[in-house]
């Protein structure tokens, strides 16, 4: 009785550590993948069905956080978000506070690194539904945004599907970028894989390891997931 | 209601995706007009029929002319009226259905029917499917379906909504031979019973021939000659016209030697051959090209009809005869000036006469059937 119970301590202690990076990620990354999915979606289309000029440098802008290192990443997005930074300036004039190192700080970078996988898949499967389906809608009446709720989207579901699972995985890891944005306040900012970090750092293999499985875990579901969906929702 | 049409487009196809761009530009320029009939686009792929289809329906911007259904005006560049697909009101079966795949039939026909009250479009959709018999199939999937099935689907779907005009694009392109000649009965059918206008994209002659009220013969974008079917095949107006219904003996050495107002009929002079030709179209002295089906070339034996006593009969020379199943395809050449004809015959026939090549016999060219047209297309 007497070592049980420092042991169920321990676990409590530890089961503490964990829970709140955990929670922390899961709320990041269900955010931004939110984000994602929509104006992922948007960008997708107009990428697809649409042609303006500008359109490759843009696209080339979204899809440029795939290759950048995510140093590069934080601190372009520091100078656009930080307090003197454009964005960062009118968020601090609107709200009255800063972004910087708050969980939001988290969801930017998660959001910027992971949106060009949801456009990538996106965009693929939206070019790959005929066009003559489009212009059957619109001649039987349906406006372009009807069209692509009824039909374009519908059927490029498998691919945007895809995406949000992708989206969702990389924002779970999502490290360099959200270090630099948001830091590592424990508590408040310190995410999973920075977590893993830290204790891998202090030396707490115990707790590293436990979030190296969970991680783990969570990106094999999500695979299991995309893999699951290309097979499954084929029409 | 009629439907008018008078367009121009200067046409560069370029592939949408980021690859090399291949430009290939063609000219359409149609022109004509219909009233609530079923008219045939006639010609062969890259013709422009499909273009047409895209410019009638709104997909493809036109640089000039007028587009006008009913009291409807769907484009005029001078008035600077362009509605846009949706407002423009029109059925549009594509070559290959364009089913929604993730929608059922009855979906797919509802699809058409944005803003019914919810009664009369379960009325309508009804009213099709019974229209089009496939009651039975309102809960399937296109990816259920036959190519007929689908193509019957696409047509409710398309007329659901009351269109002004039915626009099909080579419609029975992927089906057998058998459900073909059905379903373009069931075609003429239908215009009769809808009573709008239909326009019917086809490269097949005996389609064309089984359909169509009046014609439009289309080649490399350009409009060659609208009219009835016997017009068209009897009185084609160019070489591209008389290649394009089948006619393969064509000579360009020909003029009008005189012109008989009585028996609405002219002489031609083609080197040393005599030939009568009904029509009134030419003046004496017109250089014209003339040309005959080989399904139209009439053989007899040379008994008592000498080549002198008949008009348009001529002593030929049998070269060969091909086997083509039920019929023969025999080369001739006219004894009198050596020109050479290719004439389809009915085996049965070919056979009963014991005919060889080397055989003399008699070819009548019957006077209705030869076509006479100017040699160049008249521009």
């Amino acid at each position: 009785m007497n070592q049980i119970i420092p042991k169920i301590k321990d676990m409590i202690i530890m089961l503490d550590k964990v829970w709140f990076p955990l929670s922390l990620t899961l709320w990041i990354a269900t955010i931004s993948s939110i984000l994602v999915l929509f104006s992922g979606v948007v960008i997708a289309y107009i990428f697809a069905r649409r042609d303006f000029r500008g359109r490759e440098l843009v696209e080339l802008l979204v899809t440029l956080p795939l290759i950048l290192p995510p140093t590069v990443i934080g601190y372009l997005l520091v100078i656009l978000v930080g307090r003197n930074g454009f964005l960062g300036n009118l968020i601090y004039n609107f709200f009255g506070t800063g972004v910087m190192f708050t969980w939001q700080a988290a969801v930017i970078a998660a959001y910027t690194v992971s949106l060009p996988l949801m456009v990538r898949a996106a965009q693929a499967a939206i070019e790959a539904v005929d066009r003559e389906l489009e212009y059957a809608a619109y001649i039987l009446g349906r406006s372009e945004i009807e069209t692509a709720l009824l039909i374009t989207l519908p059927l490029a579901k498998r691919g945007i599907l895809a995406g949000l699972v992708l989206s969702f995985a990389r924002a779970v890891g999502e490290f360099g970028a959200t270090l630099m944005l948001a830091g590592n306040i424990p508590g408040k900012t310190n995410t999973m894989s920075i977590s893993i970090y830290s204790a891998f750092q202090a030396g707490n293999d115990e707790l590293a390891q436990t979030l190296v499985i969970i991680l783990i875990f969570i990106s094999l579901l999500a695979i299991s997931l995309t893999g699951r969906f290309i097979g499954k929702l084929e029409v | 209601m009629g439907v008018k049409i008078d367009l121009k487009k200067q046409y560069n196809e370029t592939n949408l995706g980021r690859k090399k761009s291949v430009k290939k530009s063609f000219v359409l320029d149609v022109s004509f007009e219909m009233e609530n009939e079923l008219v045939v686009l006639f010609g062969p792929s890259g013709s422009g029929k499909t273009t047409l289809f895209k410019c009638i329906s709104g997909i493809t911007d036109l640089d000039e002319g007028k587009i006008i259904v009913g009291n409807k005006v769907y484009f005029d560049k001078e008035k600077k009226i362009n509605l846009s697909i949706q407002k423009r009101n029109l059925g549009y079966v594509f070559q290959n259905y364009t089913l929604f795949p993730h929608m059922n039939v009855r979906k797919n026909i509802e699809c058409g029917l944005k803003g019914w009250e919810k009664e009369a479009k379960e009325k309508r959709v009804l009213e099709m499917l019974s229209l089009l018999h496939i009651d039975e199939l309102e809960n399937r999937y296109p990816s259920q379906l036959s190519g007929g099935q689908k193509q019957r689907v696409a047509l409710a779907r398309a007329l659901a909504p009351k269109p002004e005009i039915l626009l099909l694009d080579e419609p029975f392109s992927a089906l057998d031979l058998e459900i073909r000649t059905r379903l373009a009965e069931k075609i003429k059918d239908l215009q009769s019973k809808i009573g709008i206008p239909v326009l019917f994209i086809t490269h097949n002659l005996e389609e064309a021939f089984q359909l169509a009220d009046k014609i439009l013969v289309l080649y490399e974008g350009k409009a060659q000659q609208f009219g009835t079917p016997e017009e068209i095949l009897y009185h084609p107006e160019n070489l591209h016209v008389a290649e394009l219904v089948g006619i393969s003996n064509i000579f360009d050495d020909a003029y009008v030697k005189e012109c008989d107002e009585e028996s609405k009929s002219i002489v031609l002079k083609s080197e040393s051959l005599s030939l009568r030709v009904k029509t009134q179209r030419f003046k004496p002295g017109d250089k014209v090209s003339w040309g005959i089906h080989p399904e139209n070339i009439t053989l007899l034996l040379p008994d008592s009809n000498s080549e002198n006593q008949n008009e348009n009969t001529y002593s030929v020379r049998i070269n060969n005869i091909i086997n083509k199943g039920p019929k023969k395809r025999i080369t001739l050449t006219l004894v009198r000036c050596g020109k050479i004809l290719t004439a389809d015959v009915p085996a049965q026939f070919v056979d009963s006469l014991k005919l060889h090549a080397g055989d003399i016999c008699l070819a009548k060219l019957e006077m209705t059937k030869v076509v006479a047209f100017c040699e160049l297309p008249l521009s």
